[in-house]
């Protein structure tokens, strides 16, 4: 068990939750694609923490699990009033913004 | 030990976060991200970060993803099917398969560097003591930043959720 581990496992994680952020369709599921890749994030962090000595990385986890339960309430925000007005959380069906 | 607890939990999360990407519908999507969640915990534990471990679970699974199961019942999202065999879907792929190759290369030049199998030598832990000390003195400041932030985005999920004209 050595930071290469968990430097690898966190690359594979990111990857999924990118991954799943580029081929699915429902809003809701994006959103807990980006907890994913967060969560990916905030263990190669510990495992910094873990493997060069230092307290930082754990105060860096606790700022990004704040921002991350910031970015869930607006997001779900969001939903709801995209739910709203449109109807649908499927993103292939919502081109508002589409130029 | 160790190291086979960390493969069964790696395996586990991997599993779990896989299930959140390939389910269909939304409510197993977020039943999956709570195995998700405690399979990092038990990572978190594994690399003596029990504190870490502790947050996850109450401020993940306690409060985000109990905030994503209410959206997910308030909304009734039955309609939802998985499309991936659609054409726009495929194609939608591709950036994915693209990024998952440009972080694999990344990560692997990035470990090549002799520098990081020198400094990467397992540490005594950071006690709960030392975390505390250095949150509240040396980064008091971004911890009260992070309050900020958590009340600009109550406020904020409030507003952006509201039914137009509600003035009430």
């Amino acid at each position: 068990m050595t930071l290469y581990h968990f430097v690898g496992l966190g690359m594979v994680l990111f990857t999924i939750g990118a991954a799943g952020f580029f081929i699915r369709n429902n809003a809701v599921v994006l959103l807990l694609c980006i907890e994913i890749m967060l969560n990916a994030v905030n263990l190669i962090f510990a495992s910094f923490a873990r493997f060069l000595y230092g307290t930082e990385g754990q105060i860096f986890i606790f700022i990004i699990m704040t921002i991350a339960a910031a970015e869930a309430a607006v997001g779900l925000g969001i939903i709801i009033a995209l739910y709203r007005s449109h109807k649908t959380l499927d993103m292939s069906l919502i081109k508002d913004l589409k130029g | 030990m160790e190291t086979v607890i960390f493969w069964i939990l790696s395996a586990f999360a991997v599993a779990a976060a896989l299930a959140v990407v390939f389910f269909k519908r939304a409510v197993n999507g977020v039943m999956s991200l709570l195995a998700f969640m405690f399979g990092m915990a038990g990572l978190y534990v594994l690399m003596g970060a029990q504190l870490v471990a502790f947050f996850q679970v109450i401020v993940y699974v306690g409060a985000v993803l109990v905030l994503f199961a209410f959206v997910v019942m308030l909304l009734n999202l039955k309609e939802f099917v998985r499309r991936l065999t659609s054409p726009a879907d495929v194609r939608a792929a591709i950036p994915a398969v693209l990024l998952a190759v440009g972080i694999a290369a990344l990560t692997w030049l990035a470990l090549q560097d002799g520098a990081f199998a020198k400094a990467a030598v397992l540490q005594p832990v950071a006690g709960l003591r030392q975390i505390a000390l250095d949150l509240f003195t040396r980064h008091l400041l971004v911890f009260e930043l992070t309050s900020v932030i958590l009340f600009v985005a109550a406020v904020g999920a409030i507003v952006i959720s509201r039914k137009e004209g509600d003035r009430s």
